[in-house]
């Protein structure tokens, strides 16, 4: 069940995406940008620890492996981010009282790996059937020295660019749900690829929806 | 001093492996305080006369404090202290509900105290992670308060003392007292009486009162007898001790004396506390304005 | 009465007053709280200073060590920050390692410091492969009322204008550094990142500087960073609601605003410890 969708004007690698590919988890997807690989699992909802317990909607924790060694202070903030953005789609008030898991699991890292982490986590997210308001998708987007955008950058590409950005774009009106930046960049640069990731999210909300229909076709 | 040092590729003798700290920024594996480079010796502190601040010595000479309450908004009570360049802040949080459900008792409540220095408030930087010196204080500081305070009152509830050494310049477990107990007080915990602390420094025949950071770890090498450190925990209005740490080796004269002059020393601070309490208290609950 | 309503219903609170334009702290949506500054109170850290803004207090002491440069960069030395959120900062913190908002804190301030290049390592450089500095920056959270990256973000760069290093040289005969702490030498501080951070209420209501109550009861957050140069250091949102455009553009213009008052502050503070010696 393996997708694949060929770069169109705004330039991003080939993507694959392959949902349910675990057994246990009561969602997974993998993604895949280029080289750039993650899977995702969801498990919930289910029952919560009594700490973390919200009264009007569930706890959703998100859990970065990083590919070797334990997860340090960029895993925690990228954590932090794939979170937030997540609680932002869900609808959490529908299940009070209850704990969602995310477990973001990267196989291989060739840059974009916070959007690979977004796209993963969207699919998982769908997968496990939970209720959203919207879909969202990531995009990375690298200034390199000679003021050219690139989207989708490789891990070469990244090292060499002067500024690096990554917004999380909603499905609804396209607007910017997430941004972390690294890099000095003025105010027209942000602006630029902020329309350049809108683009860009229209063809990776075009390969979710055919790679979600390829699959239901089959399964029907 | 390690002369090999800059050819050598990693300091050999801190070399030991270290449990990675992943919830840190992490720098580089070993690095050392440039005072261990010095290419002039600092003086060494004078063993007679006038102390190096120029206090007296062989009296109850306390560094002048300045304390504040009330100065961290989200504490129920909290209290500031600075003596000389020692910089102390405590808060309280609480009475609250036990964390631990276990441990909840129906007829007294749990005091818990923690006690920490910054980084940066040492003259070598401090790690990051508690380490048993911080322990050791945070427990005597428990033993001293806990007499003081009315935990029969608050069943089934615990108090939080929070006690973070901002810059550390000798004499920290006697202002950690004296702080956390007006912080105890400015959150209105019921208590039988305030505690103040303070400590001396034996040397030999003589002994400083309040030391400072130096004249704590200074070691005078004229006479190997009586060296030792004191510090009292004092119940002013009760005339009782709560508290007494000594460490070093001291004879039971020169050991009762040193609580004699610390008593002394606590009754120089009480009225400063005083006042800062009323203070503090007025500005609470401003008196009745007269018509 | 009012106090009531607060507790049982602190979201209808806060939204009674954002119709009016205002907050219950009596500001405007697009104002700052007090900010002020102390500098270098600390004599046992190389560089300090303690930073209000309203009640958020934030500490940052700099201690300096030597250490080896790596390998692979021999020219450069280290920055360390780290953000602390003790228990004693709020009741919200547990003792123990830092959490992840602590975490997260750090690795933003590790960000800024990068992006900005507030500092060039290779100027903690002493002797190339040899012997370097490490700048441990950390910011101790006192009293947290809100908008602690802020508040930490001064802290450092007033700390960081406040650090001296003291001169080392290296014995030519034995090859050990040698330290004068007497002589002392100031940081070359290259830029100026300054960052305002804003609140989403309701998906549509932006405010900026909020409190500890005000970012609880939000549904997005943002930060801006931006160094004199009016160029963007950081523009780090994690996730919340979106935000639109025209949204973004009004936060950066308050941003760059941001940058100049506090930049002025922060030199008006060294000028004023400078005449005080």
């Amino acid at each position: 069940m393996m997708e694949v969708c060929g770069s169109t004007n705004v330039s991003l690698r080939e993507f694959g995406c392959e949902q349910t590919l675990l057994s246990r988890p009561d969602g997974s997807a993998s993604f895949v940008q280029g080289d750039t690989s993650v899977i995702a699992a969801v498990y919930g909802p289910a029952e919560v620890k009594v700490s973390k317990e919200i009264y009007d909607r569930a706890t959703l924790e998100v859990l970065i492996q990083p590919k070797v060694g334990l997860p340090s202070v960029r895993e925690r903030s990228q954590e932090q981010c794939v979170r937030e953005t997540c609680e932002a789609s869900l609808l959490l008030t529908l299940h009070p009282r209850s704990s969602l898991t995310l477990v973001l699991q990267l196989i291989h890292d060739d840059g974009s790996r916070l959007a690979c982490f977004l796209n993963a986590a969207c699919m998982a997210l769908m997968d496990a059937g939970l209720p959203m308001s919207c879909l969202f998708c990531g995009v990375t987007c690298a200034i390199n020295a000679d003021s050219e955008i690139i989207t989708d950058p490789t891990a070469a590409q990244e090292k060499e660019s002067r500024a690096l950005m990554t917004f999380a774009i909603d499905s609804k009106e396209q607007r910017v749900m997430m941004s972390y930046t690294k890099g000095s960049f003025s105010v027209h640069e942000l602006q630029q690829c902020i329309a350049v990731s809108q683009k860009a999210s229209e063809n990776i909300f075009q390969f979710y929806r055919d790679s979600v229909r390829r699959r239901y076709s089959k399964n029907l | 001093m390690p002369d090999c040092f800059p050819h050598a590729v990693t300091f050999p003798f801190l070399c030991t492996t270290m449990p990675t700290d992943t919830k840190r920024v992490r720098g580089p594996e070993v690095s050392q305080s440039p005072t261990l480079f010095l290419c002039k010796h600092v003086a060494v502190l004078p063993s007679h006369g006038r102390r190096a601040d120029g206090r007296q010595r062989d009296q109850v000479d306390v560094r002048p404090v300045f304390v504040r309450c009330g100065l961290v908004s989200q504490a129920k009570g909290s209290a500031y202290i600075e003596a000389g360049n020692t910089k102390l802040m405590c808060c309280v949080y609480g009475p609250r509900e036990m964390e631990r459900k276990d441990e909840t008792d129906m007829k007294c409540g749990k005091l818990t105290t923690d006690m920490r220095f910054a980084p940066f408030s040492c003259l070598e930087r401090g790690s990051w992670i508690q380490g048993s010196q911080d322990k050791d204080l945070s427990l005597m500081l428990h033993e001293s308060l806990q007499p003081a305070v009315c935990l029969h009152k608050y069943p089934r509830s615990q108090i939080e003392v929070n006690v973070m050494v901002l810059e550390n310049s000798g004499s920290v477990l006697a202002h950690a007292v004296t702080c956390a107990s007006l912080a105890l007080a400015d959150a209105g915990i019921e208590m039988y009486d305030l505690v103040l602390g303070c400590s001396i420094r034996q040397n030999g025949a003589s002994y400083v009162v309040d030391p400072s950071y130096m004249e704590e770890n200074s070691c005078s090498s004229v006479s190997s007898e009586n060296q030792g450190g004191l510090t009292v925990a004092f119940l002013p209005s009760l005339n009782q001790i709560s508290g007494l740490q000594s460490d070093g080796e001291m004879n039971e004269e020169t050991l009762t004396a040193g609580v004699r002059t610390c008593i002394e020393g606590c009754y120089k601070l009480y009225p400063v506390i005083q006042q800062a309490l009323t203070k503090a208290v007025r500005r609470a609950a401003p008196p009745p304005s007269e018509s | 009465m009012a106090a009531g309503f607060k507790i049982a219903e602190p979201l209808e609170y806060h939204r009674s007053f954002l119709k009016e334009n205002c907050r219950p702290d009596g500001r405007e949506l697009s104002e700052f709280r007090t900010t002020t500054l102390n500098i270098g109170s600390i004599s046992t850290a190389d560089g300090s200073a303690l930073v209000k803004v309203g009640n958020t207090t934030v500490m940052c002491g700099i201690k300096v060590e030597l250490t080896n440069p790596l390998v692979e960069a021999p020219g450069k030395g280290f920055i360390v920050p780290n953000v602390d959120l003790p228990p004693l900062c709020s009741s919200r913190f547990r003792p123990g390692p830092p959490g992840e908002q602590a975490q997260a804190a750090s690795q933003f301030i590790a960000d800024v410091i990068e992006s900005s290049e507030v500092i060039q390592t290779e100027d903690l450089c002493i002797e190339r492969g040899k012997l370097c500095w490490v700048l441990y920056c950390d910011m101790m959270c006192v009293d947290y009322d809100g908008n602690v990256l802020d508040a930490c973000i001064i802290a450092l760069l007033a700390a960081l204008k406040n650090t001296k290093l003291p001169e080392v040289t290296i014995n030519k005969d034995t090859g050990a550094p040698e330290v004068n702490l007497e002589k002392r030498k100031g940081l070359n501080i290259r830029k100026h990142p300054v960052g305002a951070s804003f609140c989403v209420f309701d998906d549509s209501i932006l405010i900026v500087d909020p409190t500890a109550e005000e970012e609880g009861l939000s549904t997005s957050h943002l930060t801006v960073v931006t160094d004199e140069k009016e160029r963007l250091c950081v523009v780090h949102k994690p996730g919340g609601t979106p935000l639109s455009a025209e949204k973004l553009q009004e936060c950066i213009g308050r941003a760059t605003a941001r940058q100049r008052e506090i930049q002025k502050l922060v030199d008006k503070v060294i000028h004023s410890v400078k005449t005080a010696q």
